[in-house]
């Protein structure tokens, strides 16, 4: 997906500027339900007999060559686990990028007889964290424009 | 076996799921007030006080509709003096009988109310107009007196403000919604008015939220709560006599870890090796693994001291139990600290604990 210019100013600009208060525009509620989350194509995934999810993220390459040396000298492996209990890797296998946020808590809800409130809240939650290590991203869904002519 | 992002099975949905006809009703009861909204309403809000205090409750997913629930206690005074706590102590004591209270004017405190409205109306520019019906008697032996109230402003809304003359509170219910939502707030209002009550009934208040029901005798205080996705728990006081109902969602994950009795004695408060262990059925069919015993001098000194040192009703007796609902993935448990002759304690709690 392609990133807007004004949201990379927000990001930069806001980042190293804190005082300058620009932030990206925050996203109501219902629109945030209705985004797709899909998972990094990076990652693969492998569920075990215990219900387990193990997800192998790989390990960005050091830039510089005294960064490489080091981590080679200090045996830094090329890529780390991340276990996810039953409820997560339900979640997981669901982030395709086909369903909505929305969707995936129903799913959840009705998997695991819990409340709707209180899936809500473990989900969005849960997918905030991932999203913040980088391990899904959330699309938006638009009305494909038919050309005329 | 390694998957990659294009070998799932997407699971086929619809893009609005429309909401199953058949769920159930959600009951919602706290601090004496208890009434029965639409399928997944949930509570959003409450407050701890007894005396004065609100709930307010939400519709599900994108709807704005809430239900605003707010009482206080006609009674007491805004500053709380000693006068206060101690004379209804000192005319109990000498039996003399209560003071004859003048009668609560209604229309003023829908006033103030709508004042309150009228205010955050006029924050977002909005004027509000607002109208009353004439205040009725209602309720078993008119025992209740109300007055029905509708406004626009910032929203719609429509409500009811009564005064119970049993508990003496003056309560102020009222639905609200905005835009495309407020054609639904004559149905959801009739359903909280029909349902909606203010006090205990046959001597036992209802506690309901989150798929948690459970009626507890009307003396018991909520002493604390804690509210988190999947654990509630819930901890009721009367005098040093204590009951605690917890519950645990997604029972089947763990279940697979645990035994019942195994996890009952991880999170129980009591040591339960040395009580006495039974299994018992509970009213909706459940095995409960259940303990009873004699409370030690500790333990006995430690209820005390949760209690804020009231050496009313110093507990005797400890009971407690487990079950798991299948029907709703739970794991519900209760403990009670109780007097000794405070025998049927644990059977009523039980039976009148609601599980699906």
């Amino acid at each position: 997906m392609r990133v807007p210019l004004k949201w990379k100013i927000y990001k930069t600009a806001g980042k190293y500027l804190p005082f300058l208060k620009i932030r990206p525009p925050e996203v109501d509620r219902n629109s945030a339900m209705t985004l797709r989350p899909a998972r990094n194509s990076l990652l693969t995934w492998e569920e075990k007999e215990s219900g387990k999810t193990i997800l192998t993220v790989p390990v960005q390459e050091k830039k510089g060559r005294v960064a490489r040396s080091m981590a080679k000298w200090m045996q830094v492996p090329a890529e780390r686990y991340v276990e996810l209990d039953e409820v997560g890797g339900f979640v997981w296998e669901i982030c395709d990028g086909k369903h909505t946020v929305e969707q995936i808590v129903q799913l959840t809800s009705k998997e695991y007889k819990m409340n709707r409130r209180e899936a809500e809240v473990s989900v969005t939650m849960f997918l905030q964290m991932l999203h913040e290590r980088k391990y899904i991203g959330f699309y938006k869904r638009t009305a494909n424009k038919s050309r005329k002519g | 076996m390694a998957k990659s992002a294009e070998s799932h099975e997407s699971v086929a949905l619809k893009e609005n799921p429309v909401q199953e006809e058949t769920a159930k009703p959600t009951v919602v009861g706290w601090q004496g007030v208890r009434c029965v909204l639409p399928p997944d309403w949930n509570v959003t809000g409450f407050s701890m006080e007894r005396e004065s205090g609100y709930i307010r409750v939400d519709a599900p997913a994108d709807s704005t509709l809430t239900v605003q629930i707010r009482w206080t206690d006609a009674g007491a005074p805004e500053v709380k003096t000693p006068y206060y706590v101690l004379a209804p102590k000192v005319r109990k004591l000498l039996r003399r009988p209560e003071p004859v209270q003048a009668k609560i004017d209604l229309k003023a405190n829908l006033d103030k109310f709508l004042k309150e409205i009228a205010k955050q109306s006029k924050k977002s520019k909005e004027t509000l107009e607002a109208s009353s019906k004439p205040e009725r008697e209602e309720g078993e032996d008119g025992k209740r007196h109300s007055i029905n109230f509708n406004w626009t402003g910032n929203g719609k809304g429509q409500g009811k403000i009564w005064h119970c003359e049993v508990c003496n509170r003056v309560l102020v219910a009222q639905v609200v919604g905005m835009g495309k939502d407020q054609s639904a707030i004559p149905n959801v209002a009739s359903r909280l008015f029909s349902s909606l009550e203010d006090h205990a009934q046959e001597g036992y208040e209802l506690w309901a939220l989150y798929d948690l029901q459970v009626e507890i005798p009307e003396g018991f205080r909520l002493e604390s709560q804690k509210l988190m996705s999947g654990y509630l728990r819930l901890v009721f006081l009367r005098g040093a006599e204590r009951i605690i109902v917890d519950r645990w969602g997604l029972a089947n994950i763990t279940l697979k870890k645990f035994s019942l009795a195994d996890w009952f004695a991880n999170h129980a408060e009591v040591n339960l090796k040395r009580l006495q262990k039974a299994e018992n059925t509970t009213e909706s069919g459940h095995e409960t693994i259940c303990y009873t015993g004699k409370l030690s001098l500790f333990a006995q000194l430690q209820a005390i001291r949760q209690a804020k040192f009231s050496l009313r009703g110093v507990p005797a007796q400890f009971e407690g139990g487990v079950w798991h609902c299948a029907e709703s993935n739970k794991i519900y448990a209760i403990q009670i600290w109780r007097q000794t002759r405070a025998e049927k304690l644990w059977d009523e709690v039980l039976r009148r604990c609601v599980c699906h």
